[in-house]
């Protein structure tokens, strides 16, 4: 948690809201959710597979079924902020002066968002080759 | 607070497994979003190196870490919304730590042969 509010005034802004508490029911509320997507998503990559064989053709394989876009969807978008919400709370117990914190909490935001970006465009505009065509085709049209 | 016993194993072993899962995640992500620049771009060659031994046994650390955060998230879930889970808080780790091993073995016995297979 961050360190310990030293003035009233400090003391409000840190309990004085409700959005620690509102990251508080998400992290039990996410993390129950993510029990079930991680556990199916490791079984069906990791057992029902031999990881060591996964390529190309595997994963447009799975991205082209509709179900897995929208589990892994769900799994992209709650284990980022479950993750980055922990790491959140790491960084606090851990770099202590505000300078440094600051700095690697903008590191670690900026990151996950635009992994979370990428991760959004690899699961729903998944070949490239498609949108060219379509581009073709709408120029080919005028 | 902890008094370094069994609660403060668990949450040492919650924020080690739930930094590094976060971590691999971002790698994760990243790098199953190169199958975007199509079958001829850099993805076989990415998970070509993910494919040697060192990765493939770091994959097997990750699956661990997996198992003991969510078994010990629900742990904690029940500790902060039942009156009664405190009370058995100790019992509880070690069954975590019983479970993720009752896990772990089967997965063990599929995934090593794999690595030492060399596929």
């Amino acid at each position: 948690m961050a360190s310990r509010p030293r003035t009233l005034r400090d003391a409000r802004k840190v309990y004085g809201n409700n959005a620690e508490l509102a990251w508080w029911v998400f992290m039990r509320l996410s993390g129950f959710l993510l029990v079930f997507l991680v556990f199916t998503h490791v079984f069906a990559n990791n057992i029902l597979t031999n990881a060591g064989t996964i390529d190309y053709d595997y994963v447009a394989e799975r991205f082209a079924q509709p179900a897995v876009r929208v589990l892994d969807s769900f799994l992209l978008g709650f284990a980022l902020l479950h993750g980055v919400n922990g790491l959140r709370y790491s960084i606090d117990d851990y770099f202590k002066r505000p300078g440094v914190r600051f700095w690697v909490k903008a590191i670690v935001f900026t990151l996950t968002a635009a992994v979370f970006v990428v991760g959004v465009m690899a699961l729903w505009t998944f070949t490239f080759d498609q949108m060219g065509a379509a581009v073709r085709d709408l120029n080919g049209a005028q | 607070m902890y008094r370094g016993r069994e609660g403060q194993w668990a949450f040492f072993l919650h924020r080690i497994s739930g930094i590094a899962l976060m971590l691999y995640l971002l790698l994760h992500v990243f790098d199953i979003s190169l199958v975007m620049w199509g079958p001829d771009g850099p993805f076989n060659d990415f998970l070509l190196f993910y494919h040697q031994w060192p990765f493939r046994i770091g994959l097997v650390l990750i699956i661990a870490g997996v198992v003991y955060h969510a078994l010990n998230g629900l742990r904690i879930i029940m500790l902060d919304f039942t009156d009664w889970a405190i009370n058995y808080q100790r019992a509880m780790w070690y069954g975590v730590l019983v479970i993720t091993t009752i896990i772990g073995i089967p997965v063990l016995i599929k995934i090593i042969p794999e690595i030492i297979g060399g596929s």
